[in-house]
């Protein structure tokens, strides 16, 4: 087998994988509660607008202002985990549990293949979940008479994307990663997101550094309370080293996911 | 004989427990039956054969290559899983296709080949229904058609009669044997001695993750017959039935089973004992109520290979 051959052939595998996943990741229960966090995101802004709109708060805010709390709390630290965590474990997890891994394994396609296809899937769904409810909130809070500052803003909008991409593709990896690793994998998955990640990216020194949020907040575009108590103690590690650091953290979660899918013996209970 | 499958000292344990313990055999070409009581290891052999566990100890080869994560063998085996668990939301035909498309066939070729499974094993009806409506008997098949779509050269089947209704069971036998005249290696899995009877006369017998006899399967039924019946009787007058059955000459012993009106016998000739049960309950007006056979009289021949 040549070496053009094998890469169209993974390719292709990959593919067919993916598309295999897809349908059993968007039809599942899970995206009705993903429907439902984007629905409450959506609503946050709608009721940020209307509080823009109608004064009812006498501090001035801005557009900017709720849609930078909404993207740092809302959107990155709460959907993007929940979305990454129901998806990511139930790659695997799910196919063990429903008995159905039999059947891709017993096929001419190499674990890692089967394990990169899946993630595909997760990252395909995940970004078809969460980027339009990003961009659905900056239109219903900055669509307005002057539309001055929805133009101003849209590089943020475009950084934001970028970044909500980058921890779907990092955390996705994560929590497949513990998916194929492990048998319950929500609940370390939740530790995980809010134990470790929630608490270690706040301490001071390099422990911080091993947390995802923290290359996540070196390149938020937003001044926001999060963020600024976490750079209280230490320097945001700068942007083309941060975004680097994630797309590594990403490759080596989905590295270490194929070579336990491969590795792993997975006994299917009668 | 073409040697497809061999197993040389395989042993798997899980923690503690030993699944497989030390076998060696080899398989060729043709229907070989596996066959063994529930738990005596024939499951996780078939996982083993088919990759989908690590042996802890020995080897196993096919075609001469070790199988745990050796893909392209896959190329040439299909699987037939004892579990009954699919994707649910696909009708049959998407099931087989999406299999089939693992295996890089062109679209072209995947819609012919699903075609081709979904007749062989009759569920040419059925292929646009979702499996979550198939009966039991017709998801068995359609787990029988993505095993044999992608034409491999070994076939593991693992309890593929279960839950078949008597005509599917038929015809599926009927398949097997097919497959194996043609040339094809079949492994098929089960503990029920005449199904494995009804495909082949090649066996392998398997207790306690052991094997513990290896070839014809009229050998086997000799010991059977040999070796004393346990028929348990439900009727209206055990005790009378008892006196009456004590002077036939098969019968060897009579245990009663006061609270529930029964008796279980052990007869040595089991076929002859039940061509005379029925005139005998009959002349002495005897209601019948149940009659069965404990065990399924592999498990006396394991005794016996045992001891």
């Amino acid at each position: 087998m040549t070496g053009r051959f094998r890469i169209a052939k993974g390719w292709r595998d990959m593919k067919t994988i993916a598309y295999l996943t897809l349908d059993t990741l968007f039809w599942s229960k899970k995206t009705i509660f993903v429907v439902f966090i984007s629905l409450v995101v959506l609503g946050m802004a709608v009721l940020g607008r209307l509080v823009l709109s109608y004064n009812w708060i006498r501090a001035p805010f801005t557009p900017a202002q709720v849609f930078s709390t909404l993207m740092s709390t809302a959107v990155i630290h709460f959907m993007v985990v929940f979305v990454t965590l129901f998806y990511g474990t139930a790659l695997i997890s799910e196919e063990v549990e429903g008995k159905t891994l039999t059947y891709l394994f017993l096929r001419p396609i190499p674990k890692p293949a089967i394990m990169v296809g899946k993630y595909l899937a997760l990252v395909w769904t995940s970004v078809l979940l969460v980027l339009p409810t990003v961009v659905f909130s900056y239109l219903i809070l900055y669509l307005r008479d002057d539309l001055r500052p929805f133009w101003e803003d849209a590089g943020v909008l475009g950084k934001d994307i970028g970044i909500v991409f980058l921890a779907l593709l990092a955390y996705g990896a994560f929590f497949s990663l513990l998916g194929a690793w492990l048998k319950h994998p929500i609940l370390a998955g939740l530790i995980y997101a809010f134990g470790w990640e929630g608490i270690v990216s706040y301490l001071p020194g390099f422990t911080r550094k091993l947390t995802v949020t923290h290359y996540i907040q070196s390149i938020f575009p937003h001044e926001n309370a999060p963020a600024s108590l976490a750079m209280l103690f230490g320097e945001r590690t700068q942007a083309p080293e941060a975004v680097s650091t994630l797309l590594l953290m990403t490759a080596l979660f989905l590295a270490a996911a194929c070579l336990v899918l491969r590795e792993k013996e997975y006994v299917l209970e009668q | 004989m073409t040697r497809i499958l061999e197993a040389k000292g395989v042993s798997k344990w899980y923690g503690q427990v030993i699944a497989v313990n030390k076998v060696s055999f080899s398989v060729g070409p043709g229907v070989t039956g596996l066959l063994g009581p529930n738990g005596a290891g024939k499951s996780t052999l078939m996982k083993l054969i088919t990759g989908q566990l690590r042996p802890s100890q020995g080897e196993l080869t096919l075609w001469g290559e070790r199988i745990w994560n050796n893909y392209p063998l896959f190329y040439r085996m299909g699987f037939c899983p004892e579990q009954d668990s699919f994707y649910d939301r696909m009708t049959g035909a998407e099931f087989v296709a999406a299999l089939l498309r693992l295996h890089g066939f062109s679209e072209t070729e995947v819609n012919q080949r699903t075609d081709s499974a979904l007749q062989q094993v009759n569920l040419v009806e059925a292929r646009d229904k979702k499996i979550g409506a198939y009966s039991k008997g017709m998801r068995q098949r359609i787990k029988l058609a993505q095993a044999v779509a992608h034409d491999p050269e070994l076939l593991v089947l693992d309890e593929p009669l279960a839950g078949m209704d008597p005509v599917a069971r038929k015809e599926t036998i009927r398949f097997i044997r097919i497959l194996g005249k043609e040339g094809k290696c079949v492994i098929v899995s089960s503990h029920i001695l005449h199904e494995i009877e009804a495909m082949t006369s090649n066996i392998l017998l398997i207790h306690n993750g052991q094997v513990l006899a290896e070839g014809d399967v009229h050998d086997i039924r000799d010991l059977i017959d040999k070796h004393p019946h346990h028929i348990y009787i439900r009727c209206s007058e055990p005790r009378r039935a008892a006196e009456l059955l004590v002077a036939f000459p098969d019968v060897v012993s009579i245990r009663f089973h006061p609270e529930s009106n029964a008796l279980t016998l052990e007869s040595r000739n089991p076929d002859e004992f039940y061509s005379r049960l029925p005139g005998l309950l009959l002349r002495h007006e005897i209601a019948l109520e149940e009659i069965t056979s404990p065990d399924d009289n592999l498990q006396a021949v394991f005794h016996y290979l045992v001891k």
